[in-house]
């Protein structure tokens, strides 16, 4: 079950997302949750390998509020920094960017079960 | 829209729309300022605008996203921009792009909230000052403009054409009144919305030539607007008269109004605004010839003005210094053999210490116009009554006198126990003073009007329907009115020799009078020919200078001496 601590050690910064969320730990927990559930990212890696760039970047950016909002920092480092890649439309190789958010968003997945 | 402010100061709790496609960030926002709002959500720009359409009075802001699928954020800006009712609505823009900050206030947000969120408390703040401002401008707009046309009200329209005249014009100005010529006859005849629909469109025609012409304008009431722009050649003032005049036409179709201006060209810029109105208003009112479209204010209507302005200054020492003089003019009875002096009217002459002899055509209208008439007729009144006692103590039998009635001397509250009370200290009977009423004063609020003359004749007074023929009582309403005795308007009588449908009318008037078994006077008699005419068509009474001018108490008296 996810709780705020796993949460910490995970490296979210809880203070200030609990803030955001009136330090309403419940409620904060049910949205982490929420984000868990959401399956974009891997939408996110079938317009990478389609070379959608646009649709790419319409993804990764609401990602990146979602998890930003939540201060979900592990995963919304390596989001916004896929985010600022594709708002330019770079064509570059973005498998390791998306290897790391998969990677980050797993390790949160696995603090849920 | 009119009462949006209202229903949110009953309500207090104001609502926010929430637009954002991640569910997280909606629900987050929500959180933070569902304490103190209402809250509705949008998923995307489409349900947005749904919602916007559909609430547009009960919205007090949005907070918007702007990347999201099939309608997104820049567009709903575009959409709210374009409509002057959506357009009141704040709108926060969430971003966490700095660059989209300027477009997005070149389309009209008022803030920002950076994502990720701030604290609440922050944002709660930001959203609070957005919707203070919102509401705080549409108070002042609101007030500011004319709801129907969307006009400055006159207030505002004076302070801004002040400034305009201080800061922002360097070269002549004008003051532009323009009036709708008879624009009631519309509301009449097609209804109100008619009007006020021709009141809007000549509103925008209004707004486009002010525009044109660097200037602001105004409804100053009614069917009255005031423009306020840089001097304008004539030419260009007739064709703003066609133009106006096909803009209420465009709404009215069969019916044709047509527009009238009055301009007033000011070149010192320390006159006051309010007073060079008042000169073009003078300037407009001065167009009563049909078919004349615009009048610049002018020397001669400067020197009426000026004219005026002494004689209102000078009323009150003339009143008390008696320098109005009353006149008597004699009407004879000419039903018997020899004509027969039965009354006479009262007429009020000016003799001005500096300026002489007055005609009433010069101070009665401005007195009316002023609201000093009344003062004016009590003065008669009393010293006609106090006349009509010294003769009748002097003759042992009393001559009556009749009086104007102003038509708003009927609002005086008192007026018949203040008219019992002057014929009672004056030692006469109330039916030895007769009051002539004008026919036109009963055509407007004729209830009001029947029922004090209805309280006149109940104590006792003779009263003289003045002017008959001039007005629009038609022979059926006549046979309801209180009335005594019927005079008919001169005009008809001077032309009676010459015109024979003149003369028909005159005769017919008579002849109705005959019905309600009153007598009739013939005023404006002149020959012997016009009065031969009338007393073959059994007119009772004539009065005129075929007789006797007006004259002074005493020569009046000499006249009842030498004619027994």
């Amino acid at each position: 079950m996810l709780t705020i601590e796993k949460l910490k050690e995970y490296g979210a910064n809880t203070e200030e997302g609990l803030a955001r969320c009136m330090n309403n730990e419940a409620f904060y927990i049910r949205l982490v949750n929420i984000a868990i559930a959401d399956d974009k990212l891997g939408a996110l890696g079938e317009k990478i390998e389609s070379g959608d760039l646009s649709g790419a970047f319409e993804i990764a950016h609401g990602l990146k509020g979602m998890y930003g909002n939540l201060s979900l920092t592990p995963v919304f480092e390596p989001i916004s920094k896929m985010t600022e890649l594709l708002r330019a439309r770079t064509e570059t190789d973005y498998s390791s960017l998306l290897a790391e958010v998969n990677a980050r968003k797993k390790e949160l997945d696995d603090l849920a079960k | 829209m009119k009462n949006i402010v209202d229903e949110r100061e009953k309500s207090i709790r104001r609502t926010v729309l929430i637009v954002d496609d991640e569910e997280i960030n909606r629900e987050i926002l929500g959180f933070m300022v569902g304490g103190e709002y209402d809250v509705i959500y949008a998923e995307n720009g489409r349900v947005a605008l749904e919602i916007i359409n559909e609430k547009r009075n009960v919205l007090s802001l949005i907070l918007l996203d702007l990347l999201m699928p099939e309608i997104d954020g820049y567009e709903v800006l575009k959409t709210l921009k374009r409509d002057p009712a959506l357009k009141r609505i704040p709108v926060i823009v969430l971003t966490s792009e700095k660059n989209a900050e300027v477009e997005s206030l070149k389309l009209g947000a008022v803030d920002f909230i950076p994502k990720p969120y701030d604290i609440p408390d922050v944002i709660l703040a930001r959203i609070s000052r957005s919707i203070e401002l919102a509401e705080d401008r549409y108070i002042l707009n609101s007030t500011e403009t004319d709801p129907l046309t969307g006009l400055y009200i006159k207030e505002f329209f004076f302070i801004h054409a002040d400034r305009y005249k201080r800061f922002v014009s360097d070269g002549k100005t004008d003051a532009i009144v323009v009036n709708v010529n008879k624009l009631h006859l519309i509301n009449e005849l097609k209804g109100r919305a008619c009007g006020d629909a021709v009141l809007v469109g000549i509103a925008s025609k209004i707004k486009d030539l002010a525009k044109e012409a660097g200037g602001l304008a105004c409804r100053f009431a009614g069917d009255c607007f005031y423009i306020y722009a840089d001097s304008q050649s004539d030419e260009t003032y007739s064709e703003w008269t066609d133009e106006l005049a096909a803009a209420a036409n465009a709404i009215t179709h069969d019916l044709r109004l047509t527009v009238r201006i009055g301009i007033y060209r000011s070149d010192d810029e320390n006159e006051i605004i309010e007073q060079i109105f008042d000169r073009a208003t003078i300037a407009c009112n001065s167009i009563r010839q049909h078919g004349v479209k615009f009048a610049v204010y002018d020397g001669k209507m400067r020197e009426k003005e000026v004219y005026g302005e002494r004689l209102l200054a000078d009323f009150p020492n003339a009143l008390s210094e008696k320098q109005f003089k009353v006149y008597y003019q004699p009407k004879y009875a000419v039903k018997g053999e020899k004509p027969k002096i039965c009354s006479a009217e009262a007429l009020v002459r000016w003799i001005h210490p500096e300026l002489g002899f007055i005609s009433p055509a010069a101070f009665i209208p401005l007195l009316e116009n002023n609201g000093l008439i009344s003062e004016l007729d009590k003065y008669v009144w009393k010293t006609a009554a106090e006349f009509v006692g010294r003769t009748k103590r002097e003759r042992g039998v009393a001559v009556p006198v009749s009086v104007n009635v102003s038509r708003v001397d009927l609002y005086i509250s008192d007026l018949p126990e203040l008219l019992a009370k002057t014929a009672e200290e004056s030692g006469i009977e109330s039916k030895e003073l007769y009051l002539e009423i004008t026919e036109s004063a009963y055509s407007e609020n004729s209830d009001r009007i029947i029922e004090v003359v209805g309280q006149l004749r109940e104590k006792g007074f003779i009263i003289e329907m003045d002017d008959f023929g001039s007005g629009y009582s038609s022979l059926n309403t006549l046979a309801d009115l209180p009335i005594d005795v019927l005079k008919l308007d001169m005009r008809f009588i001077r032309n009676i020799c010459e015109r024979e449908k003149d003369h028909m009318l005159v005769k017919l008037m008579i002849d109705a009078a005959k019905v309600m078994e009153i007598p009739t006077v013939a005023e404006g008699v002149e020959t012997e020919e016009q009065l031969e005419l009338l007393k073959a068509d059994g007119c009772d009474i004539v009065q005129g200078y075929y007789f006797s001018k007006p004259l002074p108490e005493e020569a009046y008296v000499e006249l009842l001496k030498r004619e027994g």
